[in-house]
C-alpha cells in the first residue's frame, strides 16, 4: 500500500473528498447556468452565524448552520424573483447579511473554543460524525439529482419554458434550494468554505471547455473535481502544502490550461485553412 | 437641478461638521472629570488575561483594572471596539504584552488623545525568541526531518514569539515593568505597589523552582502541542515542544505535518496530545484518535473562562494545573 494511504486521516480525506467532489459539481452546474455562482460562497458564510446563534441559544451548531443555511438560500430564491435580471445580487445582499449577522452573533458566544471548532473544517481532520454526515448527504444528493435529472436540466436553461413544459418548477426549486443549502453548510463546516465554494464552479468551468453537450458536461465536471481533489491530496502531501488552497490552485491551474489549449488549438486550425 | 445638487451637498457637509463636533465635545466632557479626579482609583486597561492578572495583583486595592478580551475570547485576533477605544481615552495605564502579540496596539496607540496616559509594553526587555525556528535547532537531539519543515513553515505571527509569560521568570520580569508604571503614574503609593510586587516576584520564583523540580527528573522530553505557544516555557526546562501547527492556533496544517507527528506520537510512545482551550481541538482529536494518544488541556494562559474564573483561577493556579498536565504526559 501507498505510504500516503496508511494514516488514517489520509484515507478520511480521500473519501470525503471523493464524496463531495462527486456531489458538489452536480449542484454547481446548476447553479453556474441559474448564474449564481458565488452561491457557495454566500451561503458558507452565513452558515456561520448559524454556528454562532446554535452556540448561543444551546442547540447543536451544525444544525444550526443548515437551518440558516436554508433560510439564506431561500433568501436569495426570494431575491432573485424580485429582481431576475441581476440574479446575482441576491447572492451579494445575503452574504452581506449573513457576515453581518455572524459578526454580531459572535459578540455573544461565550466559549469561543467551540466556536472555532464548527468554524474552521479542514480536509485532514475529519471526525467520525462527519464521515458520517458527507456519507449521507452525499447519497440524498446523488440520487436527487439522478431522478430529477431531466427537470433540473430544463429548469436550469429556461426556467418559464419549464413551466410552460408542464414541469413543477416550483416544487423542484424547493428541494434543489434545499439541498444545495444543507451541501455546503455540512462540506463547508467538513473541509473548509474554500473547497466548497471552488469545487461548485471551477470544475464546471473547465468542462464546459470540453463537454459537448449537458451530460457531458456533467460526467466531466464530475471527474474534474475528483481529479483535483485526489491530486491535490497527493501533492499537498508529498510537496508539504495546505491541502485547501492546493486543491483550489490545481483546479484553476487545469483551467487556464484548458483555455490556452482550446486557443492554441483554434489558431492551429484556422492556419492551414489561411495557407 | 445643479442647484439642488449644491442644497444638499451644502447641508450635508453641515451635518458632518455638527456631527463631528458633538462628538469631540462629548468625549472630552467625559474624558476630565477621570482624568483629573485626586485619590480617585489610578484606572488600568490590560490587553488580555495574563497582564490584567499581574496588574490586579500588584495594583491590589488601588487600582481598577479592565480586562481588554473578554473572557473565552482567542487574544491573537481580537481588535478593539469603539467602546474599548474611549475606555482607553479616559485611562491611566495600559498595559500590554508586545513582541507582536496585540498587533492593534500600533494602529490605536498614536490615534489617542489622551496625552497623561502611561504606556507599557511588559515584555520590554526581555530577551525574545524568534518565530518557532530556534527551538527546533536546539533541539538536535531530533531527527532531522522535523528540522528543515520548520524552516519552510509560515505563520502569520511575526518576527517573535510572544508567549514570554510562560516562563515564569519572564513573567516576573513583566510584572516589575507593570510596578514602574503604577510608580510612575501614581508615586503616592510607591510603597504598596513595591511590596505587592515583592510577594509576587516571590510566587514567581516559587513557580519556577516547582518546574524545575518537577520537570527536571522526567525521562521525557517532547510533547506535542497545536499551537506552539511553549517555546519560553520548553527553553527554560529544557524541554522539546513539538507544534502541530505552527504558531497561529487555527492555520491548517499540512498533511505531510500531520503524518510526520502521528509517526514521531508512535516513535516516542507520546501519550498526551496537547490543545488548548480557546481553540480547535479537531487536529489534536484527530491525531490522539489513530495514534491511540490521549488529548490533554495544555493552556497559553491566553484567557480564562468565566467559570475558571468564578472558581478563582489564577496564572498561578493555571500553570500548576499545566505543570501537573506535563507532568502526565512526560513521565
Amino acid at each position: 500500500m501507498l505510504a500516503i494511504l496508511e494514516y488514517d486521516f489520509m484515507r478520511r480525506a480521500f473519501i470525503v473528498g471523493i464524496l463531495l467532489a462527486a456531489i458538489i459539481p452536480c449542484i454547481g452546474i446548476i447553479v453556474v447556468l441559474k448564474r449564481l455562482s458565488m452561491i457557495g460562497d454566500a451561503l458558507s458564510h452565513t452558515s456561520l452565524a448559524g454556528v454562532a446563534a446554535g452556540l448561543i441559544i444551546g442547540i447543536n451548531p451544525i444544525l444550526g448552520a443548515v437551518v440558516t443555511c436554508i433560510v439564506a438560500a431561500f433568501g436569495i430564491e426570494l431575491i432573485r424573483k424580485r429582481i431576475p435580471k441581476y440574479a446575482e445580487m441576491s447572492i451579494a445582499i445575503v452574504m452581506s447579511a449573513g457576515i453581518g449577522l455572524a459578526g454580531v452573533l459572535s459578540g455573544f458566544v461565550k466559549n469561543n473554543a467551540n466556536f472555532n471548532s464548527f468554524l474552521f473544517g479542514s480536509i485532514v481532520a475529519i471526525s467520525d460524525f462527519e464521515l458520517i454526515l458527507v456519507a449521507c448527504i452525499s447519497c440524498i444528493v446523488l440520487l436527487t439529482f439522478i431522478l430529477l435529472y431531466k427537470e433540473l436540466f430544463f429548469i436550469s436553461l429556461d426556467e418559464r419554458a419549464a413551466r410552460l413544459a408542464g414541469i413543477p418548477v416550483g416544487p423542484i426549486n424547493f428541494i434543489f434550494t434545499i439541498l444545495t443549502a444543507v451541501t455546503v453548510s455540512i462540506a463547508a463546516r467538513t473541509v473548509g468554505a474554500l473547497i466548497v465554494s471552488s469545487l461548485m464552479v471551477v470544475p464546471v468551468a473547465c468542462a464546459m471547455q470540453v463537454g459537448k453537450s449537458y451530460f457531458q458536461t456533467v460526467v466531466y465536471s464530475i471527474l474534474f473535481a475528483i481529479l483535483f481533489t485526489v491530486s491535490g491530496l497527493f501533492i499537498s502531501y508529498y510537496a508539504r502544502l495546505k491541502p485547501g488552497g492546493t486543491i483550489v490552485l490545481i483546479g484553476v491551474i487545469c483551467l487556464v490550461l484548458l483555455l490556452a489549449g482550446k486557443k492554441i488549438l483554434t489558431l492551429f486550425r484556422q492556419s492551414p485553412g489561411q495557407a | 437641478m445643479k442647484k439642488r445638487l449644491f442644497v444638499v451637498l451644502t447641508a450635508l457637509f453641515a451635518l458632518t461638521l455638527v456631527a463631528s463636533g458633538a462628538i469631540v465635545s462629548v468625549q472630552t466632557a467625559e474624558a476630565a472629570p477621570s482624568a483629573n479626579a485626586e485619590g480617585a482609583l489610578l484606572s488600568v486597561y490590560a490587553s488580555f488575561y495574563p497582564m490584567y492578572d499581574f496588574a490586579a495583583k500588584i495594583g491590589g486595592d488601588k487600582v481598577t483594572v479592565v480586562n481588554m478580551v473578554p473572557s473565552g475570547m482567542e487574544p491573537h485576533d481580537w481588535e478593539p471596539t469603539a467602546a474599548d477605544i474611549i475606555g482607553l481615552e479616559n485611562a491611566d495605564v495600559f498595559i500590554y504584552n508586545g513582541a507582536g502579540m496585540e498587533h492593534w496596539v500600533a494602529d490605536v496607540l498614536p490615534t489617542l488623545q489622551n496625552q497623561d496616559l502611561v504606556v507599557v509594553e511588559a515584555a520590554e526587555g526581555l530577551e525574545l525568541r524568534e518565530g518557532h525556528h530556534h527551538e527546533e535547532e536546539e533541539a538536535d537531539d531530533h531527527e532531522g526531518e522535523a528540522d528543515e519543515h520548520e524552516d519552510e513553515e509560515d505563520h502569520d505571527h511575526g518576527e517573535f514569539d510572544p508567549h514570554v509569560w510562560l516562563n515564569p521568570l519572564y513573567a516576573k520580569k513583566e510584572a516589575e515593568n507593570i510596578k514602574n508604571a503604577f510608580v510612575l503614574a501614581d508615586p503616592e503609593n510607591k510603597g504598596y505597589y513595591e511590596e505587592n510586587y515583592a510577594a509576587v516576584a516571590a510566587e514567581f520564583d516559587l513557580l519556577d523552582q516547582e518546574y524545575r523540580e518537577t520537570l527536571g527528573g522526567l525521562p521525557n522530553k517532547d510533547f506535542v502541542v497545536s499551537h506552539e505557544a511553549f517555546g519560553y516555557l520548553a527553553a527554560a526546562y529544557d524541554l522539546h515542544q513539538i507544534g502541530v501547527e505552527g504558531l497561529a492556533p487555527d492555520s491548517e496544517p499540512d498533511p505531510a505535518r500531520v503524518a510526520e507527528i502521528i509517526d514521531l506520537v508512535k516513535e516516542n510512545k507520546i501519550r498526551t496530545i496537547f490543545f488548548e482551550e480557546l481553540a480547535s481541538p479537531k487536529v489534536a482529536e484527530s491525531i490522539a484518535k489513530e495514534t491511540g494518544a490521549e488529548t490533554g488541556v495544555l493552556s497559553p494562559v491566553e484567557g480564562l473562562s468565566d467559570e475558571e474564573l468564578a472558581a478563582g483561577a489564577d496564572y498561578f493556579s493555571v500553570m500548576r494545573a499545566n505543570l501537573s498536565a506535563l507532568k502526565n504526559a512526560l513521565q
